[in-house]
């Protein structure tokens, strides 16, 4: 039997060029810089509640990374949430019990992403433009239900997963997203699943040819989007403890933002849900720390912004500068 | 001898190299003024590396290009069009959703003094053409519209509107019937009276003795010989090209066939095929022969379930058989390699190792999980069994050379332990030596109890490789003939349409 | 007969009509010659918007960006206007379209230079220029009281009864008509979107188009911040949020493909008159404005489905049936 070896030989210097690699160096990079300009930032206690800020978009995040992988895109999901938190208010409303409230919530968020997946599979459109779409539809319908009012009585349950913590430490929604993160790792990386969602995104005729059904893993993919952004939502509600119909307002960049910065590529095939997850702790400590320096929120926004296009703009062009050189 | 007109195209000492494979080495190439030159050689013996150079797409090495007698250099496709060099491709320049008008202008449009866009002018321009040009063709219809044979009079039109010296066609006559072929050669003669000089790409040794003045032929990136068409015939044309005998090309194989193991009944598909019927034995070469775009892969896309049947019935082992989508064909033990590689056949951008085992990923897992020992022992035994040329496991399909690459494909087939194995055009695009490993190997294949259908557009491969050959003209089976008693002239004639 | 029923522009214009007499019906008021000029109005920057948004969308891109691109020149416009009133007004529309066009020419050196794909460039940007509003302005609110007279009455000056606005609309889609289908350039963005490969094997050249095209898309931008502003008397922070969904829809409603290379000018305007007018369709017929929102969305997918529908690439034919 042939030996042929599985990688080429490892060189501690190839870790240098991996994306994942560099993201820790940001990431380190950024807790060193915040903990000299604030006393206030290693606190504990402040690091634990920083979580709350992100917890939500990152859990959305993890499903958006096998939905961008896949060569599609979801803007749709910050209308989701919107759709979940006034199901969520309305079931509360009623009096319904708090198991039912819950799966209703978690219903309404699922039938938008299957109405996605739907409409994108059976009729073969691009998924930015459907989804542009249902981002008004959805948010629409909650607008029409809401109107200006607003929900602000949920069950003790979602109040308590909101703002609560486990064991008074660990933030509920914080919890949910680390132990997702690993599901989702493990499957992205160690299944047949993962490696068909790859498969898809790079290639997805060759996909199909294979045997493999993309359709039916496309519309898959957004439902459970869906899914999530109504467990987010829950989460969100709980902690808002105030819902109106433009909750969430500009979510989907944000975590589609997570998603590419942590070395996702927009056009699919390729990525890693560790890049995100580094990523989304990057996010959130620059928010924190320009926080505590007083930065306005939309100086946070300009400066994800930026790094959002550099990230993407200044490797590429140091690779066409040394192109230019050979 | 040739008569020494002038001098219009002249390649000294041409060498191009990509990532180390030599496409071209110290190629000589000379296009006399008024000349049908025909450019022969087996796929990958580098004339469309060639024709690239002269196009703007590729830059030579080294070497130096001398028109009318003057070096240019070609730095970009707009230099050459200015040069006055126009190509004719298969897969078209062509816009669908724009008019002939503007294809036959694009890039070129005429301008009024004011700037903007003379459509008059061009409507005109093109209508004379057309006419010039006996084409049935309005300049206002849409290119999506059109027929192959159509859209190539298109292409014919813009060379003539750039004024091109030096008119390209790469296998103008590829998918067109016996008429319209007949008005093509009218139309080249013609462009030849007009002065135009024709470097012509056809792998149809009859057609390129009846039409071409000169012939050079490339094997392997090198030049091999250069000369008048009349000091040749077509075996002598056959062994340059090759460069050994034909019968080596084709390792005959004895095989007894068994009895039959796939049957196809009245497969129809609106506006594509009708009254499909042919049966499949094991350890049987079926082939399917036919002009480009005759119906073949659409039935076998079908068989496979990537597109849906409108009526007929499959049957497998005497059994019907129901065939919705390729995972079903592939449980059945049915697999189809897939005429586009790149595009269908691998991922380019995954590892080997993935390649060969997309389709029986589930088989390599358990409860979802990936079990790494057995992709790795498949991708050992693949290997090993059809010699893939790889460094590593987790090397980029798309880094392999064209042949390891399409062995790799192979390899992601077999790994199924398929029974019936549907080869489209199997050899497309793949240097000599591999193609006569990929024929050897589908004969190592049948022994081993494999029924294969392929599609061929290659007659030799045809001839030297199957039992039977199923016959197809414009999506029906003209006849099913016994490859031992027919003959060649027989199978040309149904597939162009006559009887 | 046929073709005409079925050509896309007029079902687009048949369903204007029909919806402007459903309308009628219902509120009278709304068919009189006084109403229909304030909807022409209000529709005049999303045509304006959606003309423009047209060039980028036939070379297969979008422009996320343009609703925080007009917000942005808008409010720089009259930030300086509040400290130099004197200046006169079309010096503010050109300094307007200039900082338009600089934001549009920031987009194309990202995409065709920097190659950062489209979607994450123009949703980067749609960030980045909207948060510049809050920086340079601090937050606060031009007034209507802050502007100069002349500032704000150019918009409401009427020639045969119709607004300045609107004219201004009828001027872009002229522009842009001749631009798309009697320039080279148009031409060759048609073909650009059509079939990549082959156009830049004809000599277009990607980069050069990419960067005009996001710089024609940040010049209208620019133009339509001061329109909005002089519209609405206010620059703001909030102003045009969520607009270049709309822009987009009024495109694809209009038949422009997202595939590229397919796309009529009068295409395009029927399609944001469609969405222009349900707008204002919705109040006259006592709907409440918070179903807007939702209409649109609807709308968006009714329309990208049929469109596919009738765009689908059909299998070539091989057989010709008996």
């Amino acid at each position: 039997m042939s030996l042929i070896p599985d990688k080429p030989p490892f060189k501690l210097l190839d870790i240098l060029y991996k994306k994942e690699f560099i993201l820790f160096v940001v990431l380190v990079s950024i807790l060193i810089i915040n903990s000299n300009i604030s006393p206030y930032f290693l606190d504990l206690y402040n690091l634990i509640d920083s979580t709350f800020l992100f917890s939500e978009k990152a859990i959305i995040a993890l499903t958006m990374t096998f939905v961008i992988i896949a060569r599609q895109i979801d803007l749709s999901v910050a209308s989701i949430i919107a759709v979940s938190s006034v199901v969520l208010g309305y079931t509360t409303s009623l009096g319904y019990d708090t198991w039912l409230v819950l799966l209703l919530t978690l219903l309404s968020g699922t039938l938008c992403g299957a109405f996605n997946g739907a409409i994108i599979t059976k009729f073969a459109i691009p998924s930015i433009i459907v989804t542009i779409g249902t981002m008004s539809l959805f948010r629409g319908l909650a607008y029409s239900f809401l109107e200006d009012s607003y929900y602000n009585k949920f069950p003790k349950l979602v109040g308590k997963l909101g703002g609560g913590y486990l064991y008074g430490y660990i933030p509920y929604a914080f919890l949910t997203f680390i132990l997702l993160a690993f599901v989702f790792a493990f499957i992205l990386h160690k299944t047949s699943i993962g490696k068909k969602i790859y498969s898809i995104g790079n290639n997805p005729d060759a996909a199909q040819y294979t045997g493999i059904a993309v359709d039916k893993y496309t519309f898959v993919l957004f439902t459970l989007n869906g899914l999530f952004s109504a467990i987010a939502a829950i989460f969100l509600s709980g902690r808002l403890s105030s819902v109106r119909p433009n909750i969430a307002f500009g979510w989907e960049l944000e975590i589609i933002t997570m998603v590419v910065l942590g070395g996702v590529y927009i056009y699919g095939g390729s990525g890693s849900i560790l890049g995100v997850v580094i990523s989304i702790f990057i996010l959130g400590m620059l928010s924190f720390g320009l926080g505590l320096l007083n930065v306005p929120g939309v100086g946070i926004i300009i400066f994800t912004g930026l790094l959002l296009i550099l990230s993407i703009g200044f490797p590429s062009f140091v690779r066409t500068l040394r192109r230019k050189n050979e | 001898m040739v008569v020494c007109l002038q001098m219009k195209l002249e390649l000294k000492n041409i060498s191009k190299n990509f990532h180390g494979v030599k496409a071209l080495q110290n190629v000589d190439f000379q296009l006399q003024e008024n000349s049908i030159h025909a450019l022969l050689g087996e796929n990958g013996a580098g004339k469309s590396t060639l024709v690239k150079i002269l196009c703007g797409v590729y830059q030579p090495d080294s070497g130096i290009i001398n028109l009318n007698n003057k070096q240019q250099s070609i730095p970009d496709p707009s230099a050459s069009l200015s040069l006055g060099i126009s190509a004719i491709h298969q897969e078209s320049v062509m816009f669908d959703e724009l008019s002939v008008t503007e294809n036959v202008f694009i890039g070129n449009h005429i301008t009024k003094s004011n700037g903007l866009v003379d459509w008059g002018l061009m409507q005109d321009k093109t209508n004379q053409l057309l006419k010039d040009l006996e084409a049935n063709i309005e300049p206002n219809e849409k290119i999506k519209d059109l027929s192959i044979a159509q859209r190539h009079i298109v292409q014919i039109s813009r060379s003539l509107i750039h004024d091109a010296d030096i008119v390209i066609m790469d296998e103008p006559t590829a998918s067109l019937s016996q008429k319209e072929i007949n008005e093509l050669y009218t139309i080249i003669r013609n462009l030849k009276k007009q002065n135009k000089s024709i470097i012509f790409i056809s792998h149809k040794l009859d057609e390129v003795i009846e039409v071409c003045d000169e012939f050079t032929v490339l094997r392997d990136g090198e030049l091999i010989k250069s000369d008048s068409i009349q000091n040749t015939n077509k075996d002598q044309l056959i062994t340059y090209m090759a460069g050994r005998e034909v019968n080596q090309i084709f390792p005959k194989n004895n095989v007894t066939i068994e009895n039959e193991i796939f049957e196809v009944r009245n497969l129809f598909k609106k506006t594509q095929f009708k009254d499909i019927n042919f049966n499949l034995r094991k350890k049987e070469i079926l082939g399917f022969y036919g002009l480009v775009g005759s119906g073949r892969t659409e039935i076998m896309k079908s068989i496979f379930g990537i597109t849906k049947l409108d009526e007929g019935e499959i049957l497998f082992k005497d059994q019907k058989i129901l065939i919705r989508k390729p995972s079903d064909a592939i449980d059945q033990g049915i697999v189809y390699l897939s005429e586009e590689r790149q595009q269908l056949g691998m991922t380019g951008l995954m590892s080997v190792k993935d390649n060969i085992n997309m389709a029986v990923m589930d088989r390599n897992s358990n409860f979802y999980v990936m079990n790494k020992l057995k992709e790795i022992k498949n991708s050992s035994a693949m290997q090993e069994k059809l010699n893939i040329k790889v460094s590593y496991w987790s090397q980029l399909t798309q880094s392999l050379s064209g042949g390891n690459q399409q062995k790799t494909v192979i390899a992601k087939w077999l790994s199924t332990k398929p029974e019936v194995l549907i080869l489209d055009e199997p050899t497309k695009g793949i240097d000599v030596r591999s193609k006569s490993a990929v024929h050897e190997f589908m004969g190592e294949l049948v022994e081993e109890g494999m029924s294969i259908m392929m599609i061929s557009s290659e007659l030799p491969e045809i001839l030297g490789m199957c039992d039977r050959v199923v016959v197809m003209y414009k999506g029906l089976i003209k006849d099913i003939l016994n490859v031992k008693e027919a003959s060649s002239e027989q199978i040309v004639k149904l597939a162009s349409g006559e009887s | 007969m046929k073709k005409i029923l079925l050509n896309r522009d007029f079902i687009l214009f048949s369903i204007i009509l029909i919806i402007l007499i459903a309308v009628g019906f219902a509120n009278p008021l709304f068919v009189t010659p006084k109403s229909i000029s304030d909807v022409l109005t209000d529709t005049s920057i999303l045509i304006i918007l959606a003309l423009s948004q047209m060039i980028v969308i036939l070379i297969r891109a979008i422009d996320l960006s343009v609703a925080s691109n007009l917000a942005l020149s808008g409010m720089l416009i009259s930030l300086l206007s509040t400290v130099h009133p004197e200046l006169p007004v079309y010096y503010f529309i050109a300094l307007s379209c200039v900082i338009g066009t600089i934001l549009g020419v920031l987009n194309g050196i990202s995409i065709a230079i920097l190659k950062v794909p489209f979607i994450v460039t123009t949703l980067g940007t749609l960030s980045i220029y909207r948060g510049l509003i809050y920086f340079v302005s601090d937050g606060k609110q031009v007034y209507s009281n802050e502007f100069s007279e002349d500032f704000l009455a150019l918009i409401h000056v009427k020639f045969l009864s119709l607004s300045f606005l609107f004219w201004l609309a009828v001027l872009v889609f002229i522009v842009i008509y001749i631009l798309l289908n009697h320039t080279r350039f148009g031409r060759n963005l048609y073909s650009l979107g059509g079939n990549p490969d082959a156009a830049k094997y004809i000599g277009v050249n990607e980069n050069k188009y990419i960067i005009m095209a996001y710089s024609l898309s940040g010049f209208f931008a620019g133009l339509c911040g001061y329109l909005w502003v002089a519209r609405y008397s206010v620059a703001s922070t909030q102003i045009a949020i969520g607009f270049e969904l709309t822009v987009i829809s009024a495109c694809v409603v209009g038949g422009i493909s997202v595939m590229g290379g397919v796309g009529t000018v009068l295409g395009c305007v029927l399609g944001a008159l469609l969405i222009g007018l349900i707008r204002n369709a919705l109040p006259a017929v006592d709907i409440s404005q918070f179903w807007q929102l939702a209409i649109s969305g609807a709308i968006i997918l009714l329309a990208i489905i049929i469109n596919t529908k009738t765009e689908q690439r059909k299998e070539k034919t091989i057989m010709v049936e008996n």
